[in-house]
């Protein structure tokens, strides 16, 4: 499954840098690559400068979004939990906003303070939403999600207002930044921005493997978990600060792209069983690739105008989501 | 035979009202112990206070002598098993995904199971009587299926104690003979067993101590002869001794006796 998935990926890779305005084939990356044939100046800038950053850019959105999504479903044994429904993507749009607009000049040890307002926002509200829905020692699974919903809603509303009253100084430029990161358009990043984003991603990812374990005991529920020897609280602040990172990575590529960290882990567990220590490796590929072909759908579909990626997949995943409630509906009646 | 669990002079509020008050009792190594009182009297709390899963407000729990509040979980969790009422599962885990999760308080972070672990997760399986079920996703079995997966988990923990809440809830008398037949062949290989029961009918002839949980009072035990008195079981349970099956069987039983 991993060799297949790692082939695919690599293979949607070659075909999303090629697939643009600019056609550039398989066949040609395959000769520059074996040094057949080297590419044209123009092929080379269109490649390093637009379409690899970008294209790597999705894949690192979509694997912190399948991650945290990953990650969340499982701390909150809700397969509804995904980072945009609890309100993680949110509170990361909002601190990026903030980021965008006040201090778009800052940075920290290489962290632009965008993307660590970002983790902050991310963070923030994950605790927030977290203490709202805990009661009595346990988390109460419809106050989550209507907690999630309330301030993922008002905080992304709330974003609107940055546009509105755009302070980056910049004018049009400054607001159709804002906006795309609203609507869920991947960046192109500089290639710094891209290493710290893949290493942060990274780092998230290695610090979460040896909780998938426990992320298994904890789908018991707390008590159960507790009984079996794990220290609960701990974990869950582990994993919601792994979480937060995860998303903080994405939403500062990508802005705000609903329901990738729904379904990408739905789809992974119904193919392979529940077992987060299985589902980790490929919820993170899977969620790359699911990302890359939809923003290369995103950039071409309607080409030469582009719709942000974020409003193409919100068409598939509604209905998804639809179907997930639908079908999950004898564990949330109340 | 040797104190495996002492609680002593236990207290425990829940919000704001006093659940448990001045609980003691005393588990012998190999013993099999019925938990008895009326509903909200505080049975599921004291088996999780035994388990360690809740800290009373005063009192001592001691586990070989050593108080639990000094041990790890791990420690506590490599002792003692409970099997709660429910279990309810959010994905569709298999029997022995369910089962292997018996094996956390051995497994560390870093390290996955290993040799050890898979044999006591069939050995679990094997006693709880549910090895031909293991691939079976857990959320599509019957009540009693889940019942013994569920003392399979606490098995694969390898413990000393099993900590049962109400295990015959929900089963028919077909099952609920299965699992007392389940309860004594694990006594028998030297697990001590402390079970909440509603039952009654059940208490008698298959546990050596009974205790009772009343409201107000402070608990009680003994054997199931001493404790299950028509006197004593009218006044714990506020019952009226000639509206109860159970009660005018008992009273018939002890005119019996005494003749």
């Amino acid at each position: 499954m991993l060799a297949s998935l790692t082939a695919a990926l690599g293979l949607v890779t070659l075909v999303s840098v090629g697939t643009g305005a600019v056609a550039i084939s398989p066949r040609t990356l395959f000769a520059a690559m074996l040094g057949h044939q080297p590419l044209t100046q123009m092929q080379r800038l269109i490649l390093f400068q637009i379409r690899l950053p970008r294209v790597l850019a999705s894949g690192l959105v979509g694997s912190g979004l399948a991650l945290a999504g990953l990650l969340f479903q499982g701390l909150f044994r809700n397969p509804i939990a995904d980072p945009y429904v609890i309100g993680s993507s949110g509170g990361a749009i909002f601190g990026a906003c903030i980021g965008i607009s006040f201090f778009s000049q800052w940075s920290v040890f290489g962290f632009s303070a965008t993307a660590l307002l970002a983790f902050a926002g991310s963070a923030a509200t994950m605790a927030l939403v977290y203490s709202l829905a805990r009661s009595g020692g346990r988390t109460n699974v419809v106050t989550l999600l209507l907690a999630g919903f309330a301030i993922s809603t008002m905080f992304t509303n709330s974003s609107y207002f940055f546009e509105l009253f755009d302070r980056t100084g910049n004018g049009k430029a400054g607001k159709d930044v804002l906006a795309s990161w609203l609507h869920g358009v991947v960046s192109i990043p500089s290639w710094t921005e891209l290493g710290v984003s893949a290493a942060l991603l990274a780092l998230a990812t290695v610090a979460a493997l040896p909780l998938m374990r426990t992320l298994n005991t904890l789908v018991l529920g707390d008590e159960y978990a507790q009984q079996l020897g794990i220290r609960v609280e701990s974990a869950r602040v582990s994993i919601i600060l792994i979480g937060s990172l995860m998303t903080a990575v994405a939403v500062s590529l990508g802005g705000m792209i609903m329901f990738a960290g729904l379904i990408v882990p739905h789809v992974a567990r119904l193919l392979l069983g529940p077992d987060h220590v299985r589902l980790l490796p490929v919820s993170a590929l899977a969620g790359a690739i699911f990302l890359m072909l939809a923003d290369t759908l995103a950039r071409t579909i309607f080409a030469p105008s582009e719709i942000p990626v974020g409003v193409l997949i919100a068409f598939v995943g509604g209905p998804f989501f639809l179907y997930l409630l639908r079908k999950m509906k004898r564990s949330y009646t109340v | 035979m040797s104190s495996l669990l002492r609680v002593e002079g236990v207290d425990f509020d829940f919000q704001g009202h006093r659940v448990l008050r001045q609980a003691t009792f005393d588990l012998e190594e190999g013993s099999c112990s019925a938990m008895i009182g009326t509903n909200g009297s505080g049975k599921t709390t004291l088996l999780r206070i035994a388990a360690g899963v809740l800290r009373p407000a005063a009192g001592s729990v001691r586990l070989r002598g050593r108080p639990m509040a000094a041990l790890s979980l791990k420690e506590i969790a490599r002792t003692i098993a409970l099997v709660p009422q429910q279990l309810e599962l959010p994905f569709d885990f298999t029997v022995q995904q369910v089962v292997e999760q018996g094996r956390t308080p051995y497994i560390g972070m870093l390290r996955g199971p290993g040799r050890t672990d898979r044999i006591a997760v069939d050995r679990a399986l094997d006693l709880a009587d549910v090895s031909r079920l293991r691939h079976r996703i857990f959320n599509e079995l019957s009540g009693g299926e889940r019942q013994r997966v569920k003392i399979a988990l606490g098995l694969a923990q390898q413990p000393r104690l099993l900590l049962l809440d109400e295990p015959t809830q929900n089963l028919d008398i077909g099952r609920q003979v299965e699992l007392i037949d389940l309860l004594h062949f694990l006594r028998d290989e030297g697990i001590t067993i402390l079970a909440s029961m509603h039952d009654l009918h059940l208490v008698d002839k298959n546990f050596s101590t009974v205790l009772l949980l009343s409201p107000g009072q402070a608990l009680a035990s003994g054997s199931p002869e001493q404790m299950l008195k028509p006197s004593i079981l009218e006044h714990a349970f506020q019952c009226p001794p000639d509206r109860h099956p159970l009660l005018i069987e008992r009273a018939e039983l002890y005119r019996k006796e005494a003749r």
